[in-house]
Order: structure tokens, then C-alpha cells, then sequence
């Protein structure tokens, strides 16, 4: 609590108002009408009527969708206060000014009606506005956007490349000491009467030239390098074809990791076709403007982010937006997502990654022909609650192992190629 | 030592090349036979905008690349067009269009709901919510959702302002949207949505 009840009751309108001295705040010198009680009960029960019903856009200390609330009491009369609540837009409608003044001030933001709260109701939600939860108010502004958490798989791999700098460090030192020890050996040596063969071994230099010039080095060296070049002609050979790892740029920056990651938002909201036909489908910018119409930049920042002011003038202009495909199946195979995803139930990460982590989107599998039958050879059919197979299951039940996709025609050329 | 010369420089040029054909980035890879990979048909999702894209193997009249596949005749070249006016879509349950605009809110109201009350739809009407619903207006309805919490505004689905309010008026603001909340019949068939409206009926207005 670091708010503090000013000492010197001032005299406002009826004398004996107490003060309220909003430290952070600063210039929040506010006062509540007597009528309304700030007894505990009356608070906490004003404060679950207020988290059900306004919390979503009205915040006590903070302009929200709505106004911040505290004060209400001293800025309206009572009766106008009630009016509002219960029923703003029929306030609206009559033509009362303050009403009107404050509907335009809010861009015509339209306050459902609460005509459920009976009298006692609406003055235990005053109570709570004007004497609750005193700490938020220090909470919000020390808050001040910071609501993005940092990940917390930075903190190993710090750790790992710390060690591994050490470990470098260490083992110069030792090869450092080590040829110092050699050198200082081969000196006091050179100092001591030795036989021939010995001193000849002791001072034998190491020729390079030697060696690289002879028979076994040069072989050894065009075997790797033919080796390596076989393996690196194979591997291209095989990579032709496969788009695994293509990451394009996109004509927007947008980020599953922020959309599907932290904001949970589920695959089907924006592709909506991945349930009922052959393509997930891109959504168009319709769909994002659900969101972007009240979010215009990341991280709760003011002003407009480049980026979503992209999708608005793709709404205004009527113009789509070209993103650029990234799982390319050749035309010659044939797909369907709702057959996979539907019946199969395979979720969406099974073929396309981990996409809830990427901050740009890549092709996670290979796509080819053999990954398609690799998962249809080793899947068991969903046949369970789908009467479909019923007659399926009965026939293979005879046959060891459980039903799998190859054993329905999973492997059948003109399943996907027709 | 020539031939060990000429080994060396095949093999650094055959790396770069053939290191050049794995895809990364920007740069999609390389095809054995482009011609069976690029659909010549109009495709809704994987148009080619590039004029001059195959032109080396084109046969085509008209002089652009082979694998050229947008349509110049439409808007923005694109391929998909939107549906002819004033021609309604077949549905398997003949469902037809919903006509009623965004402010008739009260002539929506009185409309039941269409899809018949069971287990499965309510099992389905879940499944539903959490894909569509969830992300602002949280699990149990109590607008508590990731996304609601930057989209702000988000309606408390079990508040008293929403409780009581009939299937037929939350169809509308699903299909229409209001306040705060976008239009979201473009994403969710018709029938869906019943199923939808079935669950926080049934569900999470009664929890």
C-alpha cells in the first residue's frame, strides 16, 4: 500500500469528505460521495460484480476500452451514475449531454446493458470502484507493458557456451605449457653429453615439405576429397526435389511463435479449410482485422507497427496479400487435409513442425514419397466411433497386427497420383 | 601432380554446385522435372505470378513461361474469385445464406436453432469453441482468453449482461459480430456455429 490517506481532511463539497492522495498517480485528487459505503462486505461484493460483468473493458485506475472508474462517484450524481450503468444506451438515446459527450469521447463505444443489478448491486460495484483494490493502481503503472516474459530456454545454452569457452581457454593453456616444458627439456639436453643418435634425435626438425610431397600423403588426400565429393554429389543428387528448410521471406512478418505460441491462437482460427477440404487455406485479411482492428502494434507500443499497417492497406485497397507458399506439393500427387486431420486426426505438427516456435515459418519434412508411405505403412487406422470401418475391422481381424493405412489401400498408386 | 590438381578443383566446384540444390532461405531448391511439379490448371493456392517462369522450355502461344499460371483476366491476376452475385452456394442441408445484417439483432434473436441437441454436438460444439472462441473469451467463457487480453473488451460469456441472452441473438454476433468482436461467419459454417452456440448454451452458461 503506498497510497496514502492524507491526514488533513480537507473540506471539498460537504465538508466531510476524506481525501485520497494517489502517490503514483500524482495528480489524482479524488474524492467519493458519502452515499456510498466502503464497508468490507459492501467492497467485496461490489468487486465480483464488477470482475463478471465490467473487468473486460472498464479497469479501476486505468483508461481501458472504457474510462478508469475510480471517482465516478464524485465526477456523476449518484442517480446519473446508476441511469449508466443499468442501461447506458437508453441514456444515450434520451439525449442526456453527459451521456452523449461521453459516447463520442469513447468512439462510440456501445456499454451493454446491466439491468439485472438491483439497487443494493449497483451501490455495492460503487463501493468497490471508489475504496477497492487500492494496489492496482500502483500495479498498473509499474506494470507498464512489460507483459512479455522472456523465454526461458536462453538460460541453458548461455551456460553451455560459458563452459565450452572454458574449455577451449584450458586446453591452450595446456598445449602452451606443454611446449614450453618441450622446449625447456630439448634445452637442458643441449646441455647435457649425450650419444650421437640421441642428440641427432633430440635435434631432428619436422619437414613439411617432405611429407606433403610424398606418395601415401597425396593418396590419402585424393581419396578423402574424391570421397567427399561423391558424398556431397549424392546428397545434392538426393536433394533435388525436396524443399525441406525453405524458409521464404514473406511479404508480411508474421510470427507463429507470437500468434500460436503465446497467444494460444489455434491453428483452425485462421486456417479454416484445414477441417473441411483439401487445402488449410491462407486467411485473408478479413480475419486478421478480428484482432488488428484494436491491436495496431506489438507489445502494447504506441502508434502503428509497419507491418500490421500492411494488412490495412491490403483491407482498404482491396488488394490480397501475396504470401508465398511453402509447402509446395508437386502437382502430380494429390493431398487432402481434412481426410489427415478429420478422419486420421493427425495433429498439425506432425507434418509441419513445431510451428507454435517459429518466428519465420520453414518446411519441417521432407514432403517426398517415401516419408508419405513411411507414415502410412507404420499408422493404425482411427476406426473407433467411425462406423465406416466397422466391416474393415471385421474382415482384418483374422489377420495378425492391427489395421494399419497400407492394409485400406494406403500404398495404392491411384490414392494420390491420378 | 596435375591430375591431384584437376581433382581438387572438380571437386570444390562440384560442392558449391551441388550444395547450391538443398533449399534454405529464400531459395526453394531445384526440381527433376518442373513440368510435373507446376500445375498448368488455375490453382486457388499455388499460382505462379512470373511471366517468364519457364520460358525456356515454354510451347505455349501465347509466348510466357510454361509454368506462367495466373489468370490475367481477373482482378490482381488472382485465381480465386469471389462467388457471381447473387448466386447462393449448395450446401448438403440446404442451409441458405444468412441474410440478416449486422444491426438486426432483435429479428435474429427469435430464430431457433437448427441442429438437434446431442452428445456428439455438444462434443463437437467443444471442440469448436476452443478453436474459435477460446482465444479471447477463454475456456470456461469468462473472457479470459491470451489473445482477449491485448484484444481487450472481451465479453465474460456467464456475466449477467450475456447469461440469459437467446441462441438466436449469440448466432448473429458470431456470424455478424458486435462491439468489439469481428464478423467470424466468413470463417465458420453455419452449421458449425449452432454447434458452437449449443456448447456455450448448454456448457459454459451453465457451469
Amino acid at each position: 500500500m503506498s497510497i496514502k490517506r492524507s491526514l488533513l481532511s480537507v473540506p471539498l463539497r460537504f465538508g466531510y469528505v476524506m481525501m485520497f492522495f494517489f502517490l503514483l498517480l500524482g495528480s489524482g485528487v479524488m474524492a467519493a460521495n458519502p452515499e456510498v459505503s466502503d464497508s468490507e462486505e459492501a467492497i467485496s461484493a461490489g468487486k465480483s460484480i464488477f470482475n463478471s460483468n465490467c473487468k473486460a473493458c472498464h479497469r479501476l485506475d486505468q483508461n481501458n476500452v472504457g474510462p478508469a472508474l475510480r471517482g465516478v462517484t464524485e465526477r456523476r450524481t449518484l442517480d446519473w451514475a446508476t441511469k449508466f450503468i443499468r442501461n447506458s444506451q437508453a441514456l444515450i438515446a434520451s439525449g442526456d449531454a453527459d451521456a452523449v459527450a461521453l459516447y463520442n469521447q469513447w468512439n462510440q463505444t456501445l456499454m451493454p446493458a446491466h439491468e439485472f443489478l438491483s439497487d443494493d448491486d449497483v451501490m455495492n460495484l460503487l463501493a468497490y470502484i471508489e475504496y477497492g483494490d487500492k494496489a492496482e493502481a500502483v500495479a498498473a503503472t509499474g506494470d507498464g507493458g512489460g507483459a512479455v516474459a522472456a523465454g526461458g530456454a536462453g538460460v541453458p545454452s548461455e551456460y553451455l557456451t560459458i563452459i565450452l569457452a572454458v574449455l577451449v581457454i584450458v586446453l591452450l593453456l595446456i598445449l602452451i605449457v606443454l611446449g614450453l616444458i618441450i622446449s625447456i627439456l630439448t634445452k637442458y639436453l643441449g646441455t647435457q653429453n649425450l650419444e650421437e643418435d640421441d642428440k641427432e634425435f633430440i635435434n631432428q626438425r619436422f619437414n613439411f615439405s617432405k611429407l606433403v610431397k610424398s606418395d601415401a600423403f597425396v593418396l590419402i588426400v585424393t581419396a578423402l576429397v574424391v570421397a567427399l565429393v561423391a558424398k556431397t554429389a549424392i546428397d545434392g543428387l538426393y536433394s533435388v526435389g525436396i524443399q525441406q528448410g525453405y524458409a521464404p521471406t514473406q511479404p508480411i512478418a508474421f510470427s507463429h511463435a507470437l500468434h500460436a505460441g503465446q497467444y494460444e491462437i489455434e491453428c483452425q482460427y485462421c486456417h479454416t479449410g484445414v477441417e473441411l477440404g483439401k487445402s488449410a487455406n491462407i486467411p485473408s485479411a478479413n480475419i486478421c482485422m478480428n484482432c488488428h482492428m484494436h491491436i495496431q502494434n506489438v507489445g502494447g507500443q504506441d502508434g502503428m507497427s509497419p507491418e500490421i499497417a500492411k494488412i490495412y492497406a491490403a483491407v482498404e485497397e482491396n488488394k490480397p496479400i501475396e504470401w508465398v507458399r511453402i509447402h509446395n506439393l508437386p502437382d502430380l500427387a494429390y493431398f487432402n487435409h481434412a481426410q489427415h486431420v478429420v478422419v486420421g486426426g493427425i495433429e498439425c505438427q506432425t507434418c509441419h513442425g513445431p510451428i507454435e516456435e517459429m518466428e519465420v515459418v520453414y518446411q519441417h519434412s521432407t514432403l517426398t514419397m517415401g516419408w508419405c508411405i513411411d507414415c502410412h505403412r507404420q499408422t493404425d487406422i482411427k476406426a473407433q466411433g467411425n462406423e465406416y470401418y466397422d466391416k474393415l475391422v471385421q474382415l482384418h481381424s483374422g489377420s495378425k497386427g492391427s489395421l494399419k493405412v497400407k492394409d485400406i489401400g494406403g500404398l495404392e498408386c491411384s490414392k494420390c497420383h491420378y | 601432380m596435375k591430375i591431384t590438381n584437376s581433382i581438387y578443383v572438380l571437386g570444390l566446384s562440384g560442392l558449391v554446385f551441388l550444395g547450391a540444390c538443398t533449399a534454405s532461405g529464400d531459395h526453394p531448391g531445384y526440381e527433376y522435372a518442373p513440368q510435373m511439379y507446376n500445375s498448368v490448371a488455375y490453382e486457388p493456392l499455388n499460382q505462379i505470378v512470373d511471366e517468364s517462369q519457364g520460358s525456356w522450355l515454354s510451347t505455349r502461344e501465347d509466348g510466357k513461361g510454361e509454368f506462367f499460371n495466373s489468370n490475367i483476366n481477373n482482378p490482381n491476376r488472382m485465381n480465386m474469385r469471389e462467388p457471381v452475385a447473387n448466386t447462393v452456394p449448395r450446401t448438403k442441408d440446404g442451409a441458405l445464406p444468412y441474410r440478416l445484417k449486422a444491426f438486426e439483432l432483435e429479428e435474429a434473436a427469435k430464430i431457433e436453432n437448427p441442429v438437434e441437441l446431442t452428445e456428439q454436438v455438444l462434443a463437437e460444439g467443444r471442440v469448436l469453441y476452443r478453436q474459435y472462441c477460446s482465444t479471447c473469451h477463454g475456456n470456461n467463457g469468462e473472457g479470459d482468453g491470451k489473445a482477449g487480453e491485448v484484444v481487450g473488451g472481451v465479453a465474460n460469456l456467464k456475466g449477467g449482461a450475456y447469461i440469459d441472452l437467446p441462441e438466436g441473438h449469440i448466432f448473429h454476433v458470431i456470424m455478424k459480430g458486435k462491439g468489439r468482436m469481428g464478423a467470424h461467419g466468413s470463417q465458420i459454417p453455419q452449421e458449425r456455429i449452432w454447434k458452437i452456440v449449443h456448447y456455450v448454451k448448454q456448457e459454459i452458461q451453465k457451469q
